[in-house]
């Protein structure tokens, strides 16, 4: 096992283990650069997960608390925990159900190609598909996504058939879409055995994540050092504004400081916004990097909902991969639909506790009770569609203070009127789908707690509108680097990790170069 | 209903078996007879399936118990939502036909006590193993080798769609 000293300040120290910090820690390791991983949760293994949906949420989730305001309806469903991830080793990855697309050019551009939208902060990304391209097929091939690389696709399950069904009744493009899942066995991982308890922690591996594949591959190399337990409370830098340390807490509450010769913060957006607001100096008087004050800012969440639907017969959807279905009519921004952005199709399915649990938080009585009863009967059909960016709608710190004394994060968000063109739109379309797939009643799910968390640190052209450049290095500290979803310039429309796993192979590549010309 | 069976992971606690019969309450830690009858027949009131057992109903309140017994703040919530419901009109809540209860569960709908008592009903009730067997719900798979070979894509009302879609 390698061990690196408290005073060695030749370790990039990466705060978090998911998507974006896990990836990044291997690539860097694999670069021989030396790491230490920090890693708030438990080092579980998948003999420890448990096919259950509470089960696993209970076991995986960052349950620490939150705050929320704003008019987003995920206030008052789930004000202490408006935002969904995990802490554990793996992050998210644990739990996700590796639905994988690329941004498509126009999302890259967004300011240019949806012009000016009032109320929003809209921004273009500071670099282009070009530049991401090269990096999608890397990220693609070692997370083994269906459809790339000659791996087939996910096999049809009962959800996407009646997905199909209706999809096709319409003249919509559906398949079953692309998923870092194992269709076939690759890279040492098994197929599917379809269980349908992908987002418990998988039990089988047959899905990437940085558990089963990045942490062991970099630790294998002998230069990557994973402390898990270890929560990061503060970063610290030296007279230079150069970032020098992180403080953080092991399992037994004794508090260390680690040296550093970089810094890599990827606590998912809400955790990297809260450690750079809490870490206040003289030199930084609002929180590290956050001179232009866009830390927390333009935070994003897309626009997430469910149809669920009754029909005559049996669909049993709690069978098989839970996501295996996309419809990609509606990704182009087309000014005709009277919104900006555009939303994938995607197939979505739950176990009967949190289908009833997410349907309609608060519904009760007769009419929910003759619903959730044919729950065999019922199929689901999801949207992730890009929410515009607003300066108000940010993670700030409150006067209430965690075990650790940091202060607990607020989220505040209000709907865009743009968003709810959107999501109106959306809701329309899914119902559709599934009225003509036979359908005899569809509820329309209102959001989640926030599964997909952006934007919060964005990246940007210039200083003066977000937090880092295009290498996700912060404008104003320049060993200080953010590798989780907070760097998302906008949001686009597809789920996230794919292009967290890209931008973070990307600056891996950035940061080593950087090292190798004596700049870092 | 169709013919599945249900599981709970191998890794987890069985369900909780409560004797048949008033007796019941002997089981719960906090409350005393009064508040766990009430609380069965408001979760029952929230959630009415004919076709559920009263002692699915009766283990929902006692993972309330098990809930209030840790939390004082929780056991607080409880006790406020009995007296709230019990001086909602003249009759205990317990006493009233079910749409006088459904009125006085409206009437304080914008209550913590109520959103304690209502969200925790859902998230025990749905999570119960006779209410997944009697729902659909399979529940734990893995342990039977997954859906794979055992009917994760068997629906036959709908055509196939073409291999590879
Ligand atoms: C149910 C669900 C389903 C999803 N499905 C998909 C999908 O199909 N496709 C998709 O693209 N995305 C999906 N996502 C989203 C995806 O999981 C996230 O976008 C992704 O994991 C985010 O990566 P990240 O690196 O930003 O953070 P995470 O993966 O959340 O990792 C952050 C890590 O940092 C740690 N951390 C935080 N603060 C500290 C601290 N102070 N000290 C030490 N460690 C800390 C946390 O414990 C955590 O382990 C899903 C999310 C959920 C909740």
């Amino acid at each position: 096992m390698t061990s690196y000293q408290l005073d060695d300040d030749g370790v990039v120290v990466i705060i978090g283990s998911g998507a974006g910090g896990g990836t990044l820690a291997n690539e860097l390791a694999q670069r021989g650069i030396e790491v230490v991983l920090l890693e708030a949760g438990k080092h579980l293994t998948a003999d420890d997960f448990v096919n259950d949906e509470w089960g696993g949420y209970e076991m995986l989730s960052w349950l620490d608390k939150r705050t929320s305001s704003g008019t987003w309806r995920v206030a008052k469903d789930h004000p202490l925990t408006p935002s969904w991830s995990c802490q554990v080793v793996g992050g998210t990855t644990t739990h996700w159900s590796a639905c994988c697309y690329r941004f498509i050019e126009d999302e890259l551009r967004a300011r240019t190609v949806y012009g000016e939208v009032p109320g929003t902060s809209l921004i273009d990304w500071p670099i282009t598909l070009a530049d991401l391209d090269p990096y999608y097929d890397l990220a693609e091939a070692k997370m083994g996504v269906t459809r790339t690389n000659g791996l087939p696709g996910l096999p049809a399950n009962n959800n996407f058939k009646v997905m199909y069904a209706g999809a096709k009744a319409l003249g919509l493009n559906v398949s079953t879409g692309r998923h870092a899942i194992n269709s076939v066995p690759y890279d040492g991982r098994p197929a599917t055995i379809q269980d349908g308890f992908t987002i418990t922690g998988d039990k089988t591996g047959s899905r990437w994540s940085t558990l089963n594949v990045e942490i062991p591959r970099g630790l294998a190399t002998g230069k990557l050092e994973l402390r898990s337990s270890a929560r990061a409370v503060q970063i610290e830098h030296d007279g230079a504004g150069k970032a020098s340390a992180v403080v953080y807490v092991d399992a037994a509450g004794v508090t260390h400081r680690q040296k550093a010769r970089a810094v890599v913060l990827a606590g998912n957006c809400v955790e990297s916004s809260r450690l750079l607001l809490h870490s206040k100096s003289g030199r930084f008087p609002d929180g590290l990097a956050n001179g232009y004050g866009h830390v927390g800012r333009h935070y994003l969440r897309h626009l997430i909902q469910t149809v669920w639907s009754v029909f005559d017969k049996p669909v049993h959807m709690h069978r098989g991969e839970i996501m295996g279905g996309m419809i990609d009519d509606f990704v182009r921004h087309d000014p005709a639909r009277g919104f900006a952005g555009g939303y994938y199709i995607e197939m979505n399915s739950m176990g009967l506790p949190t289908t009833a649990a997410f349907m309609d938080p608060g519904w009760w009585g007769r009419d929910f009770a003759s619903v959730i009863e044919q729950y065999a009967n019922m199929a689901g059909i999801f949207m992730s569609g890009e929410d515009m960016p607003q300066a108000g709608n940010r993670v700030t710190l409150t006067d209430e203070v965690d075990a650790y004394g940091v202060p607990v994060a607020n989220i505040h968000y209000d709907d865009h009127p743009n968003d709810l063109k959107m999501r109106v739109h959306g809701y329309k379309t899914l119902t559709s789908i599934h009225k003509a797939a036979g359908a005899k009643r569809s509820v329309e799910a209102p959001a989640y707690p926030a599964s997909h968390n952006l934007g919060s640190n964005r990246m940007s052209a210039r200083p003066e509108d977000g937090v880092l450049d295009g290498n996700a290095r912060a404008w104003e500290v320049p060993n200080l680097f953010i590798a989780d979803g907070s760097n998302f310039a906008t949001g686009g429309a597809c789920n996230p990790t794919l292009t967290i796993v890209a931008l973070a192979i990307r600056q891996a590549d950035f940061i080593a170069g950087q090292m190798s010309a004596g700049e870092l | 209903m169709s013919a599945i069976t249900a599981h709970k992971d191998p890794k987890l606690p069985p369900a909780v078996q409560l004797p048949e019969g008033p007796d019941w309450v002997n089981s719960l830690t906090l409350f005393d007879a009064h508040v766990a009858e009430t609380l069965v027949a408001v979760v029952r009131t929230l959630y009415p399936h004919e076709g559920l057992p009263e002692r699915v109903y009766r283990r929902t309140v006692f993972q309330f118990d098990t809930m209030a017994a840790k939390a004082p703040g929780a056991a607080q919530t409880f006790a406020e939502l009995i007296d709230l419901l019990d001086g909602a009109t003249s009759l205990p809540f317990i006493e009233l036909t079910e749409s006088y209860r459904v009125r006085a569960l409206k009437g304080i709908e914008e209550s913590t006590a109520f959103r304690l008592v209502q969200r925790s009903a859902v998230r025990f009730l749905y999570d119960d193993i006779e209410v997944w067997q009697a729902f659909g719900y399979e529940g734990a798979s893995v342990q039977l080798g997954g859906y794979v070979n055992r009917g994760f894509n068997d629906l036959d009302w709908l055509p196939d769609p073409p291999p590879g879609v």
